[in-house]
């Protein structure tokens, strides 16, 4: 095994654990935009970009929790989120995703980790 | 950790600055250390309930950013005769201020309410404060949102009247619920002779709790003692024996079991 995989197999591991981490974030993202667009609950050019109040409380609940989180942590990962809300990681990366493409939210990568804040 | 508490109601009049800084002085005689912040952009009163000039920057300053929270705090403590620790936070009373005020964008209110929510670190981590009681205007407004956002608690103030009792119903429905927030309700200036007996009284706190599916923390009746005062008294600081004291005394301890 380890021969088929060159000299330095856990680097080339790495490199694999680290594309199908990628995938999956974006998997998660397009089954998302794939319920919402099911539901029709959003017109995406017609948002605003600030996340204010009136704008959370327009939001879905499941999109809420995770926004508001997020204005109380400040910067967080989607890890740091979920352990706040209570919530599986997966759903916490979808949701966040979810939100960056509704333009109220941007995220930043460094390293793996992917941080995801309110612009002021 | 210290609690964040927003003090809001459906209407005006119902009694919140009266209560949040009832509830000030009940917790600092009690030895805690307590702020509280008005809230109220459009109509501040605590300057003149607590009769300051105001300080070197405003609440106002420190939602746009130009100052830090400790720039804005008044410590009155020598003042609130009392064993513990008590600062207040004034809204610029001004018309300019609040002319600005009501004009602020989305954007901005969006920042302010960073600012807000970095108060539970700055007050209740930094300065130890055990409870910091933010005085909201009535109603669906940016601050009031704002404020109930960062608080951990909603004290929510209702009058008999039946408009207030609706509204309360839907700000329950359609702002604390969807923000996930502890509330309790407060009931004033309840007529007393529904109160006259502890049948009569046990009766009125389940209709009430029955009309908003929340707990009823107290039923306080319309004393004119606190009506003739006018706003000029704190009656859990000048007359702690009043009945009226009583009350606030017994919310403040039902507040810390929350």
């Amino acid at each position: 095994m380890s021969k088929s995989l060159g000299k330095n197999p856990t680097v080339l591991l790495d490199k694999i654990r680290k594309s199908l981490d990628k995938l999956n974030e974006k998997m998660e993202v397009f089954i998302e935009l794939q319920k919402q667009e099911r539901k029709q609950d959003f017109v995406m050019q017609d948002l605003p970009e600030a996340l204010d109040v009136m704008t959370l409380l327009s939001l879905p609940d499941h999109l809420r929790k995770t926004a508001v989180t997020i204005c109380k942590l400040g910067r967080a990962t989607a890890e740091e989120v979920a352990e706040q809300t209570k919530r599986a990681r997966a759903v916490e990366s979808g949701y966040l995703n979810q939100l960056v493409l509704m333009g109220y939210l941007k995220k930043e990568r460094k390293g793996r980790k992917a941080y995801f804040f309110v612009e002021k | 950790m210290g609690k964040i508490i927003a003090v809001h109601s459906y209407k005006g009049g119902t009694g919140k600055t009266l209560f949040s800084v009832n509830l000030a002085a009940a917790y600092a005689r009690q030895d805690k250390k307590v702020c509280v912040l008005d809230m109220d952009f459009r109509a501040p009163s605590l300057h003149s309930i607590y009769g300051l000039d105001g300080s070197e920057y405003w609440l106002n300053d420190y939602l746009n950013g130009a100052c830090e929270i400790n720039k804005v705090l008044i410590d009155y403590t020598s003042q609130c005769k009392c064993d513990g620790t008590m600062f207040i936070g004034l809204a610029n009373p001004t018309t300019e201020a609040l002319r600005d005020m009501s004009s602020k964008d989305r954007k901005w209110e969006m920042r302010a309410l960073g600012r807000l929510l970095s108060l539970k670190h700055a007050l209740l981590n930094d300065m130890e404060l055990d409870y910091l009681l933010f005085d909201t205007s009535p109603g669906l407004q940016y601050s009031s949102i704002n404020a109930i956002v960062s608080a951990d608690l909603v004290l929510v103030v209702s009058t008999m009247d039946a408009s207030d009792i609706q509204g309360t119903k839907r700000m329950t429905h359609e702002l604390y619920d969807l923000f996930e927030k502890k509330t309790g309700i407060l009931m004033n200036k309840v007529p007393i002779e529904f109160l006259a007996t502890p049948v009569e009284r046990e009766s009125v706190y389940k209709r009430f709790e029955n009309t908003h599916t929340l707990p009823v923390l107290k039923v306080i009746p319309c004393y004119c003692d606190v009506l003739r005062a006018g706003g000029t008294k704190i009656f859990t600081r000048d007359e702690p024996k009043h009945p009226f004291s009583k009350h606030v005394e017994e919310i403040a301890t039902k507040i810390e079991r929350i």
